[in-house]
């Protein structure tokens, strides 16, 4: 290879470089990491479906546990006794535990005492989607932030993502723990996590989720947070309603009335 | 068999722009979304959605096309070649043959293949 042309293409190879250099930063496209900053308010584009829930915690009766236990029967959700162990799609917390970052100051000793349902917020920005390296944990196209069990390698990264606490990994083999199987439901197995899947197989069936469906005071509204006019939206529309955590900016799809 | 340097010099470079260019290319614009409605699969489970002898050997890709575009894409429902509609589902197929409980561990045992399709679905040993 004579000296001319060794030069002539590495003149070329710098111009090259030095012109996407040039293109990354006047065409913000190009730059290799997106750096857009995520929108606080209002993000899933309108005319989709985005499945939401709103808990009414002054009519969801303390001692009930209807739903927990109808969801865990549902989904087949193993009960170990056992803290450790715990896995759970749906459950109940202390309103401090629910909204930790909520003013506690001079709230009313009834407020302060009432426990609140609680459940994948299945966000609209969800932290734990992003941490998933396989993507096993994904959003669905109608928000439901959904899990992919066949993908699932237990790394365990979304538990650590997820603000609220809403995963669980199976320790042990959780069908020794299930009393009374479902036969309309897989289980799970060792070593994958689990969390509520907004009862994507009902809403399939055109049913309302079970906890929804189960609840004798009719605390839970499911619906569309996109459509304006669901029952959800008007609810919202008609109530102070708060969101868990909304300063991380997750876009909880869940909202609740204290 | 010789190449001129002159094509070299014009295609070296122009091979590399393209190399980068493409490098840097906007994501795609992904297709459009199924609608998200409420649709209940008319599902036939009286007919197989194949012949014995496709299933025979292609069983395992059918269920992992199923899984994919079920589990992630939402679309539900296959529509076989006679045009008979099915929900993607493992329990399309078990309606029927878990009659025969020993369908599909009969050939999985002497082919010596493990899935693991059991260790989260209810085989048909297992259920009543």
């Amino acid at each position: 290879m004579n000296e001319q042309r060794r030069s002539f293409i590495r003149k070329t190879g710098l111009g090259v470089l030095a012109g996407l250099g040039a293109a990354s930063g006047l065409i913000p496209q190009f730059s290799l990491e997106k750096t857009t900053l995520p929108a606080w308010d209002d993000k899933p584009v309108a005319g989709k479906i985005r499945w939401g829930m709103l808990v009414d915690t002054r009519t969801c009766q303390e001692s009930c546990r209807e739903c927990v236990l109808k969801c865990h029967h549902v989904h087949n959700v193993p009960d170990f006794r056992n803290r450790k162990d715990e896995v759970k799609w749906i459950w109940k917390s202390p309103y401090e535990k629910a909204f930790p970052t909520a003013s506690r100051q001079f709230l009313s000793k009834e407020t302060r005492g009432r426990s609140c349902l609680t459940l994948c917020n299945h966000c609209a920005e969800s932290p734990c989607t992003k941490a998933c390296p396989t993507e096993a944990t994904f959003k669905r196209w109608d928000g439901i932030v959904a899990m992919d069990y066949h993908r699932c390698i237990g790394c365990r990264f979304c538990m650590a993502a997820c603000p609220y606490g809403s995963r669980s990994f199976n320790w042990q083999d959780p069908r020794i723990a299930i009393k009374n199987p479902s036969t309309d439901y897989p289980t799970r197995m060792q070593g994958v996590v689990e969390k509520c899947n907004f009862c994507s197989e009902r809403l399939v069936k055109g049913l309302q989720p079970a906890c929804v469906e189960s609840c004798p005071n009719k605390a839970l509204t499911f619906g569309d947070l996109n459509d304006p006019e669901s029952e959800i939206r008007k609810l919202l529309e008609n109530n102070q309603t708060m969101q868990r955590k909304p300063e991380l900016g997750t876009l909880p799809s869940v909202f609740y009335i204290i | 068999m010789r190449i001129s340097k002159r094509l070299v010099i014009i295609a070296l470079p122009a091979l590399l722009l393209f190399a980068a260019l493409y490098a840097f290319r906007l994501p795609g614009q992904a297709g459009p979304l199924p609608a998200p409605s409420a649709r209940p699969a008319a599902v036939d489970s009286t007919k197989c959605i194949a012949t014995k002898e496709f299933m025979r050997a292609n069983h395992m890709r059918v269920l992992y096309e199923w899984r994919n575009s079920s589990v992630r894409d939402g679309n539900r429902v296959h529509i076989a070649s006679n045009g008979s509609r099915f929900d993607k589902s493992l329990n399309t197929c078990l309606g029927c043959h878990s009659n025969n409980r020993l369908f599909c561990f009969n050939c999985h045992m002497y082919a010596n293949v493990k899935p693991k399709c059991w260790n989260c679905h209810l085989s048909p040993m297992e259920t009543p």
